[in-house]
């Protein structure tokens, strides 16, 4: 069945009004029964429809609350509780009462039972609400994990006094941009931090490179929003100095040195 | 001990009129618009509510749309009853007259009590099928005959009217 056009033909809210015939009306009950989205529409319609009439609300005259109770009065001894009471047994009062107690037992009891149904249904209700909540505050949870843990690696790194930072200054191709690389010589592992980059197109990429004996060596490529440290590609001792290019997505083997964006020299 | 749950029974009643007795005399006297008839049915409404209340079954809607049923029943089977309000159908002209008095006496009084607010941002269809139903007495396939719109859009109309209302009323 697909729940979406059977909702929006408009059935549940002719069901609310009691409107269906009754095998329509059997249907829709069963319907309820088996899909949830059925029965969250119905309580939605019917919740509208309870606030529309609401605010239509008119206030009836006060005399007319007494008078129906008057009539509820009268009416209860005789209507409900004299004929079940045997004809002869006149003599003994307290059947009467014992039957009317029962019955109102009955009442208020048939009373209780649908008021706690609607309140287990509303608990019920809650308690789905707060697992889908729980859900996803664990996953909010252990994205943020995450993202602690790369920061302690990062910290780890900057720490490390194996590790040289060397800032690379914006070039006049890009005056404002700034980027710092950490190298480990004897580990030759090279990490690298964007401070300021603008983004690139789709079709480029920033390459690092290490200036080793006066050559480019490619040092790995990378975008230009990344926050935190980047693993870049290891490279061989000796560098005197690193900068990064823009290339076309992926990287070249050789720089193309006039779109040069950010450059540092190794303090020896 | 005796008194005291008869006090109680009673009381389950004399909550359900405090908090529902408006909004069910909205609906009967809006259809009824007689003050007399509409207070007359509302008792029996509540009698209605006070003998049959085993037979209401919280697994397949809520007390208030149950007691809004008995009502909006109640009271448009007065009209049959009385033949106070349809019966001009098979006149046309009269019809059309009684059509028009009809709008303007609901508009008056939608308008004392905030409803045309609601209704406010319903398109004319939308709106016209939501009073005819609500607050006219029309059952929707009475709509659809004498209105001559097709069943189905008379339940679609009103399935996007109370859309619509879903999210006004939130905002109020």
């Amino acid at each position: 069945m697909n729940i979406e056009e059977y909702i929006s033909s408009g059935i549940l809210e002719a069901y609310v009004l009691g409107e269906l015939s009754e095998q329509e009306r059997i249907d829709v009950e069963k319907n309820l029964v088996q899909y949830s989205q059925l029965r969250e529409e119905l309580q939605a319609i019917e919740e509208t429809q309870e606030q529309l009439l609401m605010s239509a609300a008119i206030k009836p005259r006060i005399q007319v609350k007494d008078s129906l109770f008057q009539k509820i009065d009268q009416q209860k001894p005789e209507a409900k509780v004299v004929p079940l009471i045997p004809e002869h047994d006149t003599g003994s009062n307290i059947w009467r009462y014992v039957t009317a107690a029962s019955i109102i037992i009955a009442l208020v009891s048939s009373y209780l039972a649908y008021d706690y149904h609607s309140k287990w249904k509303h608990t019920e209700n809650s308690l789905t609400e707060l697992i889908a909540q729980n859900q996803r505050v664990a996953k909010d949870y252990n994205v943020v994990n995450q993202r602690l843990d790369k920061i302690e690696n990062d910290i780890k790194i900057i720490d490390n006094p194996a590790f040289q930072r060397v800032i690379m200054k914006g070039t006049d191709n890009a005056p404002e941009a700034m980027a710092y690389v950490y190298w480990n010589a004897s580990s030759k592992e090279v990490y690298l931090s964007i401070q300021s980059m603008k983004e690139l197109s789709k079709d480029n990429q920033y390459q690092l490179w290490a200036i080793i004996d006066g050559k480019p060596v490619d040092a790995g490529v990378f975008d230009g929003n990344v926050a935190g440290l980047l693993k870049m590609k290891a490279i061989g001792t000796g560098a005197a100095a690193f900068a990064v290019t823009v290339e076309p997505r992926g990287g070249k083997l050789t720089p193309s040195l006039e779109t040069m964006q950010v450059m540092g020299n190794v303090k020896s | 001990m005796i008194s005291k749950l008869r006090a109680k029974d009673r009381s389950v009643l004399e909550y359900l009129y405090d908090h529902y007795s408006s909004a069910l005399y909205g609906v009967i006297f809006r259809i009824l618009k007689k003050e007399e008839i509409a207070e007359e049915v509302l008792q029996d409404v509540f009698m209605k509510i006070w003998d049959r209340f085993e037979s209401y079954d919280a697994t397949k809607g809520k007390l208030f749309t149950w007691m809004v049923n008995i009502a909006r029943n109640q009271a448009i089977d007065k009209t049959r009853s009385k033949e106070i309000s349809k019966n001009s159908k098979t006149n046309t002209i009269e019809k059309s007259v009684h059509k028009i008095d009809n709008k303007d006496f609901v508009e008056q009084r939608i308008e004392e009590i905030g409803v045309k607010d609601i209704l406010r941002n319903l398109t004319d269809d939308q709106k016209f099928v939501v009073e005819q139903l609500y607050f006219q007495g029309y059952s929707q396939s009475e709509l659809a005959e004498e209105f001559n719109i097709p069943l189905g859009t008379v339940k679609t109309r009103l399935r996007l009217a109370m859309q619509h209302l879903r999210n006004t009323l939130k905002v109020i």
